[in-house]
């Protein structure tokens, strides 16, 4: 079988999970909401940020494999492919973000309140670069820049399937329009990354904020490869995947997962230990307000992942693989949650007009507004929502080529593949 | 059978080698004299060992005011030289630990004379924090033991006995690597030796005979050591980097300077290997070992990490404007535009700039532009350092403190002492090990000798 049939039972299925997304942000923004409907348009970023950044990841990815000569992922290389459809769904879903920046719709970042930003000298220092049309011009050339690298990417490299056997043209080109997006992915990862999502604690900033995040980006990558490779070897396609690929990826998720603890250690430590206010203030509140959150984040998206594949035979039991790519899935997208809300609050505070008097309240009382201090049911059903317009996107567009590539240079290698 | 190999591919070893003619190849250079290409380097090496050891005598004895440091600059050539050594050290252990581990054949070419450079190159370094200390002996109090010394402790909160540990840890997991690849190339030294170079070789080869059992623990202490070299060749670096980042200076004190460092570190390191190896190829004739694939695989890896250390650059140049801080923003103005401006502007032309000629195949694959390059990126990653600290120092809190700075004798004396004693240690290195590692060509030779992959190929498989 190298055509996926995306089965009318799984559609149904990845329908009724986005129908309780839907259900579910629809019943945010009526009844558990505040004054502003911070809490929906909370989840609405958290959730556009994290599946669109996963899929810059997946052409991230491909690009780094194919300047690399790497030759192991190749026999699946239409899943990471399909991966990147949902590039076109973040396109939409932060341009809303944009335009609802100027209609007030959200109010999700400060520097976007003119009134504060006009009494706020590090706003107005920063509105520069913090600024409507920024978000909305900068973003939209950004993503557009990203979908036409995946789309040319993508064409070339199902283009390489008509190919006469040794002629390696097409994959040349391939090479090129990878290794350029290399450093276009470089610069424009972190100012997208500090737009949508540093900048909601705006007065706050970390020059590793960027990296740290892309690499969160980047373990959840691998644990959905991880989980839908499985699932499509249990449908019954991809009977070429052996265990040995599958090994290569508990390494990749054991790897970035120890990297992502790097980048969370350096970050975390260094503002700890210089003890600087204007910086610690960020992670005062996460330590203090969401301890919860903040010291599981380290033991789901590390120690987990750290013990739990640690060893080879671990790495080759599919069970077990899906069951910490799940975890370290869920975890990542936890550790977003504890990235975007604790400003999204501040904010809303700020606004609402309660401020400091307010925070100092919540501080005592350690009460925060349902859907802020832990994932509630409204913000689990809006995950299951994208997820499964995530998965949705990446099964039709899985569908339109076939499943293993023939024509790839390191096909063979790939087949034959051996840790 | 054979793995496939892709024919997109290109050869690793030259000349339709055999497994006899690989040996005798890579073993020559430890069996006749030296040449006189090898005297005409060593000579000078050791001239500038010796001079480097007179002006650290002359530092202990007279005392460190024989070095132009101030109050304001208290840190100089010294920990410049001191980082700069460190981050050279770290290609060996990347090539040896993480591309064995991402099973990247290339490594083979040079992963030998990488690792020699990596242990030489950390002990260059491990000698500047020891004499910057002014008092040598003061060292001792370093370690951390029970003692008579009652509660006199090292600081243990402080990076810079973190330091200690991580270089040290450092130097002996990349021993241990390096040796641990040597064993069965010093066997074959052995086996074809007589008399006491018999004797000498048999006793470091550690009664190696070649069973397949040998063969079976030495590949598995391989993947093992670099499984725990992997995280030391971050961790080395970003220790260092805590040393600047966990202060309260502003452009020292940023988060991103842990992955940041690394990069640069891997950066300098790989332009140090192409130096050492575009002319270890020439002078020893390892042209179809260490071939044009081998150093545009590594100019790749240049262009990579030079990039990454420009993104950093331009993260932290526009996070300090960002910052509203007015003192971070002034410690970069500072850099661009202070008394040492042509520091911050050579270090950008030099590191960020001059990679970005690799985009060129021609240049990647041109031995010529590789070599000049490769210094620039050299210079480029000491004046980082040097801009990172020196100019950074200059400007302090206190305008009226605010000072200038330029080496004295001894301090450039001590700097070039340690290329003394770096060329000096690989030169006779060169004299006794194999520079490419026999064993680890010969395992790559049927998936990528040229006689089996690329346009030459004649048995098909």
């Amino acid at each position: 079988m190298n055509r996926f049939e995306f089965s009318g039972k799984l559609r149904i299925t990845l329908l009724i999970g986005i129908g309780i997304g839907l259900l579910s942000m629809i019943l945010t923004y009526f009844i558990g909401d505040d004054d502003l409907n911070s809490r929906f348009w909370s989840n609405f970023l958290h959730n556009s940020s994290f599946f669109t950044g996963i899929s810059l990841m997946a052409v991230f990815f491909i690009a780094a494999s194919v300047t690399a000569w790497a030759g192991w992922y190749v026999v699946f290389k239409r899943l990471w492919e399909s991966f990147s459809i949902f590039l076109f769904a973040g396109l939409i879903l932060m341009t809303i973000l944009g335009i609802g920046n100027y209609f007030q719709w959200h109010f999700l970042y400060h520097w976007a309140d003119d009134g504060s930003v006009a009494h706020d000298a590090v706003l107005k220092g920063k509105s520069a670069f913090l600024n409507k049309n920024w978000y909305l011009v900068g973003g939209l050339l950004i993503m557009g820049i990203w979908i036409f690298f995946r789309q040319k990417m993508r064409r070339l490299s199902i283009m390489e399937e008509k190919q006469i056997m040794g002629d390696y043209s097409i994959h040349q080109k391939l090479r090129i329009y990878s290794a350029v997006f290399l450093p276009i992915a470089g610069f424009s990862s972190a100012a997208m990354i500090w737009l949508w999502l540093m900048s909601l604690d705006a007065h706050w900033y970390s020059t590793l904020y960027a990296w740290y995040t892309a690499s969160s980006w980047f373990v959840a990558l691998v644990a959905m490869v991880i989980i839908t490779l499985l699932f499509l070897k249990k449908l019954g396609y991809y009977e070429q995947v052996t265990d040995e690929h599958i090994h290569d990826l508990g390494k990749f998720l054991f790897a970035f997962s120890v990297f992502w603890a790097y980048l969370w250690f350096s970050q975390f430590m260094l503002i700890w230990y210089a003890n600087v206010g204007e910086e610690t203030v960020y992670f005062k509140i996460r330590k203090d307000e969401y301890s919860w959150l903040f010291y599981g984040n380290v033991v789901i998206n590390f120690v987990v992942p750290f013990f739990a594949l640690i060893a080879n035979s671990f790495k080759r039991h599919k069970l077990w693989l899906v069951i910490i790519s799940a975890v370290v899935f869920v975890g990542h997208w936890l550790d977003f949650f504890l990235m975007i809300k604790p400003g999204v609050l501040h904010t809303a505070h700020e606004l609402i007009g309660h401020g400091i008097e307010n925070e100092e309240v919540l501080m005592h009382h350690h009460h925060l507004p349902a859907g802020f201090g832990f994932p509630g049911l409204f913000e689990v059903g809006t995950f299951i929502g994208f997820l499964s317009l995530f998965l949705f996107l990446v099964f039709s567009s899985l569908g339109k080529a076939g499943l293993v590539s023939q024509a790839d240079p390191y096909i063979e290698e790939s087949l034959h593949h051996h840790v | 059978m054979i793995a496939p190999v892709s024919k997109i591919r290109e050869p690793l070893v030259y000349g339709h080698k055999t497994y006899h003619q690989i040996t005798e190849d890579l073993v020559a250079p430890t069996e006749k004299a030296p040449s006189l290409s090898w005297m005409l380097v060593f000579i000078p090496a050791l001239v500038l060992l010796v001079f480097g050891v007179f002006s650290i005598y002359w530092t202990i004895y007279v005392g460190i005011g024989t070095w132009n440091l101030n109050k304001t600059i208290n840190w100089g050539w010294d920990i410049t030289n001191f980082v700069w050594w460190i981050g050279i050290g770290h290609a060996g252990t990347l090539i040896s630990a993480i591309l064995l581990l991402f099973r990247q054949k290339w490594r083979t070419g040079v992963n030998r004379a990488a690792e020699a450079m990596t242990i030489f190159a950390v002990m260059c370094a491990g000698l500047f924090p020891l004499i910057h200390m002014g008092r040598i002996w003061d060292a001792f109090y370093i370690m951390p033991y029970l003692n008579t010394r009652g509660p006199v402790w090292p600081n243990f909160n402080s990076p810079l006995l973190w330091d200690v540990f991580a270089i040290s840890t450092y130097l002996i997991v990349s021993l241990l690597f390096w040796y641990t690849g040597l064993v069965p190339d010093l066997a074959t030294i052995r086996d074809r030796s007589a008399g006491l170079r018999k004797k000498i070789y048999d006793f470091f080869s550690l009664g190696w005979t070649g069973a397949a059992k040998h063969w079976q623990r030495w590949e598995y202490l391989s993947l093992i050591l670099a499984g725990l070299a992997t995280p030391l060749v971050l961790s080395v670096h970003t220790i260092v980097s805590f040393d600047f980042a966990t202060s309260v200076i502003p452009g020292w004190h940023t988060t991103i300077f842990p992955p940041y460092f690394v990069a640069g570190a891997v950066f300098s390191g790989f332009a140090m290997v192409q130096t050492l190896m575009l002319i270890s190829r020439k002078v020893l004739n390892f042209e179809q070992y260490i071939t044009l694939n081998h150093i545009e695989s590594m100019n790749k890896v240049i262009l990579t990490t030079g990039s990454i250390v420009g993104v950093a650059y331009l993260t932290e140049l526009f996070i300090s404007w960002y910052s509203g801080y007015i003192y971070e923003q002034f410690a970069f103005f500072n850099r661009a535009l202070g008394p040492y401006w042509w520091a911050y502007f050579g270090m950008m032309f030099a590191n960020v700039v001059s990679p970005q000629f690799f985009w060129s195949g021609k240049i990647r694959r041109s031995v010529g532009w590789t070599f000049f390059l490769s210094i620039l990126i050299n210079i480029g990653m000491w004046f980082e350092r040097f801009v990172i600290i020196v100019s950074t120092l200059a400007r302090d809190f206190l305008p009226s403190s605010w000072s200038f700075y330029s080496p004295s004798w001894v301090e450039i004396g001590i700097y070039l002492g340690t290329f003394g004693l770096f060329f000096t240690m690989f030169l006779l290195f060169t004299r006794v090990a194999p520079v490419i590692a026999i064993a680890e060509v010969k395992h790559i030779l049927k998936t990528s000798g040229d006689q089996y992959v690329g346009k030459d190929a004649e048995i098909q498989h």
